[in-house]
């Protein structure tokens, strides 16, 4: 015991010791900042970030976070959320047919039988409404400050979850948080997604103007563009919209995982080699 | 006048809120070290929740809404660390309440040394918690 504390010391000692001549060397690099021409490449990006006087290269989001995920490189997002979808799919397929309807109609599984006590429910009864308004704080203001639609569905799948573990799957179930719900507020995530991508598109379908797919602001040959203001508020254009459809499609996605995660074995075993049917 | 003198207050009751904090955060850290099984350093994490994490926040925001020359930015330091605090003294019974109940009855931790276990007593007679 004795030993083996010595030696963890001694590791320690060493990591440090070696991290600091490999700076003092400079092992990791001459370079104490970027390259001058990744510098560069942030500079304009943040130059352009927010930035009215040069209508056509900037994408009106004070963040230049949310800027680059939706606008400066959105298709690349895009395919992130196509790749999160394809893998909850993925889930969904080994656990297609399993419900747990058949069991929620045994009155055991009614009540209130399951779960933690009753300081801890109720205490999740006061938090569960404060984390959905956080989270869609998060999400709504992500054009604004730090945040966006992915890490706002995050929060707000945390509320299901803890309703998941202090109560039970049951009763989440019977408060109408299924899978058809889930299932749907993801759909409507993603054709969102999908509409806002092409918003420009319509709008220059109808006005007789070239534009492209996934356009936000104005460009020099695509005039149009979507409003970067509504009465005086800043919504950042497409970033506005894609944020709040990405966070119905992730806290949708997410719930909906949660939910096959939390299925009794042996019901998803009954399902699986085929004893019930639904 | 009144005013200098209301926030001269303010400053002096979170300064020493704060550090009322620091000394519980240190008494509840050598209590986690120092007592014999999981239930009594529980009971010494705790003192570092409310003690030391929710006495220190309602002083950082005294100290705030007492420190002037942040301007009006003060009021939000005030309304997070008052926020943050009142969600801490909600959460930190409960969490430590989910904790105990469940490691009680799982006997994950077994109470030793004990002199008294009013909880069995009450199991054997047939009672409910």
């Amino acid at each position: 015991m004795r030993i083996k504390k010595l030696l963890v010391l001694g590791s320690l000692i060493l990591l440090v010791l070696t991290f600091s001549l490999a700076f003092a060397r400079g092992a990791l690099g001459y370079y104490p900042l970027p390259l001058p021409r990744v510098r560069m490449l942030a500079s304009w990006y943040l130059y352009t970030t927010l930035n009215p006087q040069y209508t056509n290269f900037t994408a009106m989001s004070p963040v230049a976070v949310a800027a680059i995920v939706w606008d400066y490189r959105g298709l690349d997002t895009l395919f992130e959320t196509a790749v999160f979808f394809l893998a909850v799919v993925g889930a969904l397929t080994l656990m297609r047919g399993v419900t747990l309807k058949s069991v929620l109609n045994n009155a055991n599984n009614k009540d209130n039988n399951y779960g933690l006590s009753l300081i801890s429910k109720t205490a999740a009864r006061l938090l569960t409404p404060l984390i959905i308004a956080v989270s869609a704080s998060i999400a709504l203001h992500g054009h604004l400050t730090h945040g966006g639609g992915f890490q706002g569905g995050s929060a707000a799948a945390v509320a299901p979850l803890l309703v998941l573990v202090i109560f039970s799957v049951y009763f989440l179930l019977s408060r109408g948080i299924s899978e058809k719900p889930m299932f749907m507020l993801w759909t409507a995530g993603l054709l969102g997604i999908y509409l806002t991508t092409l918003a420009a598109v319509f709008i220059g379908l109808l006005t007789g103007l070239n534009a492209y797919v996934f356009q936000n602001q104005p460009k020099f040959d695509a005039p149009v563009g979507l409003p970067a203001q509504i009465s005086g508020t800043l919504i950042s254009g497409s970033l506005f919209f894609l944020n709040i459809f990405e966070y119905l499609a992730v806290a949708g996605e997410f719930t909906l995982v949660f939910i096959l995660l939390s299925m009794p074995e042996e019901v998803v075993k009954s399902f699986i080699s085929g004893e019930t049917y639904e | 006048m009144v005013e200098e003198l209301i926030n001269e207050i303010l400053m002096a009751a979170g300064t020493l809120m704060i550090v009322v904090g620091a000394i519980a955060d240190l008494t509840g850290s050598i209590g986690l070290l120092r007592f014999p099984n999981f239930f009594v350093r529980l009971h010494a994490a705790t003192v570092g929740t409310i003690w030391g994490a929710f006495v220190p926040l309602i002083g950082a925001a005294l100290f705030a809404a007492g420190y002037v020359e942040l301007g009006t930015h003060r009021w939000f330091v005030t309304g997070g660390a008052a926020v943050t605090a009142l969600l801490i003294l909600l959460l930190g019974p409960v969490g430590s309440h989910a904790l105990a109940r469940a490691s009680y009855r799982s006997k994950a931790a077994i109470p030793y040394p004990l002199i008294h276990d009013a909880l069995k007593e009450k199991f054997r007679e047939g009672g409910k918690e």
